[in-house]
């Protein structure tokens, strides 16, 4: 399929994703902003626990239980408001319109079928007629990707390498022509050379077919390998968001700066590389009221304490952080709540 | 079909083995039972108010012979008669061979406790699939619990139970035999409809005494599917509900089919307790008759039988899984 029309973009407003628990229903996810502009591939970082997995499964409506999407929207273009929808449309919407590549470890695959035949279960749930059609494409964005497409089509799960495996998600993801597509880790738990690989497939292949792609990583070397803009979360928020570039050269958010800090260099003594203290939050103990962050931040004041930390924008980026405020001094909080619609 | 036929040649061999020191093995038991099975027969006519030396020429008159040889004779002949297939001569049923003993009460047993096996597995394993998928709710509670419960309860229990209720407080079914003695045996109806209805109970009793452990087994099989990458993944893709159904059940049911092949190979144990409440003559009785008459020869067939039957359970077992299974398949090809 020729990318003839412009791939969709999505925008995400206000997604709060909450998990019942013992304690109560505790956010996951918390007033996120993030848009996916048409065409640009978004990396979302953070670590575990930071509700990028749960952002990810939001953006395809698929929150688990005990989890729900407790408020915000989903607006994907040609699909609308993805929160209101349920039942078959959002079944047909799945794996049509956008594409989930799952990470590489998890075994995405039925173990009892060839991938063969899990295509010509994806082509019936989608009602394709062209079933050799369908299986060609198969075999040849297989063999885009450097496989041995008809081989791997009559492979078992457990006869390929998670290499293999993950070229195959990425396959059953795009075979039905999704032009957005999600990746969660999709090089977690692959080798360097395997990783490297993966990458350079996820960058010429959203390049070929003009593809919409969000890639969920803990790797900021992921992001700063593939990735156009640049969103980094934490405790459920959206710390820092960017062009990657700009965010990576000049991070304003101090979670971003730690997050650089702790990377050992090539070059030069590891004891340049510094820790942040602590321990990320965990769902029971997110602070309800003011920053997240505020327990490892080296610019901890009392307004922190209270007040949630208002998103400072600036330009085609935005920070989340009382901090970031005071050092740009010209930047009132007010001006930051109205800037948020901006794409 | 190269794997299969390997793995099958293995497997028998691995069998035949397996059944040789099993069969030494119970010859050895058997032969160290306290008591004879002449000195038995002698007993019971003796009781009956024959004359001693009457008693004792009628008992060889009976068997026609006395065994005189030490044990290893004895071992060598009787596994010497095994490799020519002959299970020897009942000791307690006068002028039958063993293998005709066993057999006129295996059919008693395999048949009944077939149907009930299979219908609690089909039950249990369709029940243990609505047990997992509605488990938050109630009725998923209750199935489980039901399922807990009746495994819990003990067969004879259960089967005294049944018996009490559909035999005396709502007289519907026959307390006991094969069929009514005044129908003549023949293929008319009259008599197949009196056979079911006499096996209604065992079988019932069976089923319901299996079905317990198939739904609790079921339930935390397909609860492990459910929780599989591959089910959200599938998900995720848009897949139709009836095709990741079939996806979770294949691959729930999987595990259950090794317990399933298993518990065929114990069809032969017979059900000693059900047959005995119900006076089923298979082949549970028919073990408790010969071990009371120390039948040394029907004792041994019965055991070679039971032995048999669960090595060649194992051996189907592990080759439906070659078939259902492509990493066991593969597994093969790799060794």
């Amino acid at each position: 399929m020729a990318p003839e029309q412009s791939p969709p973009g999505a925008r995400i407003r206000g997604l709060t994703v909450v998990y019942r628990t013992p304690a109560g229903e505790l956010p996951a996810v918390s007033g996120v902003d993030l848009d996916l502009a048409p065409g640009t591939i978004t990396g979302v970082v953070g670590e575990s626990g930071s509700g990028k997995s749960t952002l990810a499964l939001a953006l395809l409506n698929a929150v688990q239980p005990p989890g729900r999407i407790a408020a915000g929207s989903v607006e994907i273009d040609g699909l609308g408001d993805v929160v209101a929808l349920g039942g078959e449309g959002l079944r047909r919407a799945r794996g049509r319109h956008v594409g989930y590549v799952f990470q590489a470890a998890q075994n995405s695959l039925n173990p009892l079928k060839t991938v063969g035949k899990q295509v010509l279960d994806l082509g019936r749930s989608h009602g394709v007629e062209d079933v050799r059609g369908l299986l060609a494409d198969a075999r040849d964005l297989l063999g885009r990707m450097g496989l041995d497409g008809a081989r791997v089509l009559d492979s078992y799960q457990h006869e390929l390498s998670g290499g293999m495996r993950q070229r195959v998600g990425i396959m059953l993801a795009l075979v039905l022509n999704a032009r957005l597509v999600v990746l969660d880790e999709p090089t977690t738990a692959l080798d360097m050379i395997t990783q490297a690989t993966i990458l350079r497939i996820v960058r010429e292949v959203h390049a070929e077919r003009g593809l919409t792609t969000l890639v969920i990583t803990h790797d900021l070397g992921v992001v700063a390998e593939v990735a156009d803009r640049l969103a980094v979360m934490y405790g459920g928020r959206v710390a820092e968001q960017g062009p990657t570039r700009e965010v990576l050269a000049g991070p304003r958010h101090p979670y971003t700066r730690g997050l650089l800090g702790a990377i050992p260099r090539l070059v030069g003594d590891i004891g340049e590389a510094h820790a942040l203290p602590g321990r990320p939050p965990t769902l029971a103990d997110i602070p309800a009221d003011g920053c997240v962050f505020r327990e490892r931040c080296p610019l901890r004041m009392d307004v922190c304490e209270t007040g949630r930390p208002p998103v400072v924008v600036s330009g085609s980026r935005s920070a989340a952080c009382h901090a970031v405020r005071d050092d740009d001094g010209d930047r009132p909080a007010v001006a930051a709540a109205t800037g948020e619609d901006q794409a | 079909m190269a794997v299969l036929l390997r793995r099958l040649a293995g497997h028998v061999a691995r069998g035949f083995v397996m059944i040789l020191v099993v069969t030494t093995i119970s010859f050895l038991i058997i032969r160290s039972v306290p008591g004879d099975p002449l000195a038995a027969r002698y007993q019971k006519l003796v009781e009956q108010g024959m004359a001693p030396d009457a008693a004792q020429r009628a008992v060889e008159a009976l068997y026609g012979f006395t065994p005189k040889g030490g044990l290893w004779e004895q071992y060598l002949d009787y596994m010497g008669g095994l490799a020519h297939l002959d299970l020897g001569q009942s000791l307690s049923v006068p002028g039958a061979g063993v293998s005709t003993v066993l057999f006129s009460a295996a059919k008693w047993t395999v048949i009944p406790v077939l149907a009930g096996t299979l219908l609690s597995f089909l039950a249990g394993v369709v029940m243990g699939v609505y047990a997992a998928i509605k488990r938050t709710g109630v009725l998923g509670d209750l199935l489980a619990i039901s399922g807990s419960l009746l495994h819990g309860v003990p067969q004879y229990v259960l089967a005294l139970l049944l018996g009490a209720i559909f035999t005396t407080l709502v007289p519907i079914l026959p307390a006991g035999g094969t069929a009514d003695i005044m129908i003549d045996p023949g293929f008319t109806a009259d008599y197949i409809g009196s056979l079911v209805q006499h096996a209604t109970l065992p079988v019932v009793t069976y089923a319901l005494a299996g079905y317990g452990g198939w739904i609790l087994a079921m339930k935390s099989s397909v609860v492990t599917v459910l929780g599989d990458d591959f089910i959200l993944a599938a998900e995720l893709r848009g897949m139709k509900r009836s095709i990741i159904f079939r996806y979770v059940a294949r691959n729930a049911i999987l595990p259950l089919f090794t317990i399933l092949a298993l518990s065929l190979g114990l069809l032969f144990g017979g059900a000693i307790f059900i047959e005995r409440i119900f006076n089923y003559p298979g082949l549970g009785l028919m073990l408790i008759d010969s071990v009371n008459n120390r039948d040394y020869s029907l004792m041994g067939g019965a055991f070679l039988l039971i032995t048999t039957a669960i090595v060649v359970a194992n051996i189907a077992a592990d080759l439906l899984y070659t078939v259902i299974d492509p990493r066991v398949r593969s597994g093969g090809e790799a060794a």
